[in-house]
């Protein structure tokens, strides 16, 4: 791992890398340093901009729904560790960002993400409820009869998540195998686009109550429909099986937050915020680029300037969530921006909420003597691509 | 207290009808739509709580 240092570019103005020593359930150090010093510090980005990098909740909350702040131009953030990958975000550099909704701003913005929202409500999530209890049961029957120690990851997280998708999104069903390599792992933009054209060209005649149906019901032009599909496939497919990880790896690290969670069930309405709050998936969410000449929360913004909001760093602001280290389902986690927040917050997040919450309650109710062996949760490891976000590593588990 | 929301505002993220369903739903183009604008005194701070989180500040409270 890289050491971390602070690369000076000009004399008055200190800029920096964000730090990979951290996990996803314990953040690097330099995260509290920097929020200590103000809600805002400089960072330097991958095309040689200096920018900032929002630290402190109240900032990060102001930034994300201010309206004067474009999801272009297309940087990244500079971190330790690998080198960035030239490739921004879910942009396919075609005609295809047209419909490329966490690129979009404004009136273009708010019609593509409109013809979805439907299906991605409370009321739709509560529906889906019922295949994702069966999903999650017949991936639990699989988990079992596997040899241990297993890995919760491959075995029972990433399954669940690919299974949500096409059932929410509404992939036919003899796209299901190639859906699930194609997305997970290696994989290049214009593979994923050939792919989700032949899935289109399948569905308009198998139009049914689901996502991509909806889509070509829509007028949305035909880049339109292929580039959201494409936010669609890929968001979420890390970040559920992430999270499925990540969250239960917090509740083996704390056996008594585990067994409040089997005693107390309805623990997990509130606890899913903490899990969200503890095992943020995002180091930064994708870089914001000011409009104008902004002043927020007292720090000034030059028009040009683009800045990052850290879900890390503000999830474990003491000012919003005291004693921010410290792991409690009880707590009210609610407000945090693990899901980011703003007009391009999470749009899957209220189902991502009940298929995390029954892959997590399902495990710990069906193998009571679950025990972890080992997990790279709980170790640094390398960042995911596009934006400096976390992994979901292999969770090793046992059961006797 | 009494409620307004926005619907051309509104941005269909739900955490509205997640924390104060009595209040708040969505409706078939996952838009807010308020049940209740002058809920009781014990769901006012469900209410308040429902403005704050709203990543597009389409609740205001009148109190």
């Amino acid at each position: 791992m890289d050491e971390i240092k602070n690369e000076a570019k000009c004399p008055m103005h200190e800029v920096r890398r964000i730090p990979n020593d951290g996990t996803p359930l314990c953040p690097s150090p330099t995260f509290a340093i920097w929020r200590e010093e103000g809600a805002a510090t400089p960072l330097d980005y991958s095309d040689g901009h200096e920018g900032l990098i929002i630290n402190r909740y109240e900032l990060a909350k102001l930034v994300l729904e201010d309206k004067r702040f474009s999801q272009s131009p297309a940087r990244m953030p500079a971190h330790h560790g690998e080198e960035l990958s030239a490739q921004y975000g879910l942009s396919s550099g075609s005609e295809l960002d047209l419909g490329n909704v966490l690129g979009l701003d404004g009136e273009q913005h708010a019609r593509i993400r409109r013809t979805i929202l439907n299906r991605f409500s409370v009321r739709s999530a509560r529906g889906y409820e019922s295949d994702i209890k069966a999903i999650v049961a017949k991936q639990l029957e699989h988990l079992r009869s596997q040899p241990t120690p297993v890995d919760l990851t491959k075995h029972y997280a990433q399954p669940i998540s690919a299974a949500g998708h096409i059932r929410v999104l509404g992939i036919p069903e003899q796209f299901r195998d190639e859906y699930s390599k194609l997305f997970v792992g290696d994989s290049t933009t214009d593979k994923k686009i050939e792919f989700i054209r032949r899935v289109l060209d399948v569905k308009k005649n198998l139009l049914a109550e689901d996502v991509l149906s909806d889509l070509l019901r829509t007028d949305l032009i035909v880049p339109e429909i292929e580039g959201l599909s494409l936010s669609l496939f890929v968001s979420g497919r890390d970040s559920v099986a992430y999270m499925i990880a990540t969250c239960m790896t917090a509740l083996l690290n704390n056996p008594d937050q585990l067994k409040a969670l089997r005693d107390d069930p309805t623990l997990i309405m509130g606890g899913m915020e903490e899990f969200m709050r503890v095992g943020a998936m995002f180091l930064t969410l994708f870089p914001r680029t000011a409009t104008e000449d902004l002043e927020l929360a007292g720090v000034h913004i030059n028009a040009g300037q683009s800045v990052s909001v850290s879900p890390v760093a503000a999830n474990h602001d003491p000012a919003q969530f005291p004693d921010p280290d410290r792991f409690d389902l009880s707590r009210d986690a609610f407000g945090h921006v693990g899901f980011g927040h703003g007009i391009h917050g999470c749009v899957g997040q209220q189902v991502a909420r009940v298929e995390i919450r029954e892959a997590v309650m399902q495990l710990i109710n069906g193998i009571p003597d679950i025990y972890l062996v080992h997990a790279e949760q709980n170790e640094p490891g390398p960042f995911a691509h596009p934006v400096a976000t976390y992994e979901a590593g292999e969770v090793i588990v046992g059961w006797n | 207290m009494k409620i307004r929301v926005d619907r051309e505002a509104c941005i269909g993220a739900g955490q509205c009808a997640l924390v104060a369903g009595s209040i708040f739903d969505q409706d078939d183009e996952g838009l807010v739509v308020l049940l209740d604008e002058n809920p009781s005194d014990d769901f006012v701070a469900f209410a308040r709580k429902a403005a704050t989180l709203c990543p597009a500040k389409a609740i205001a409270l009148d109190e």
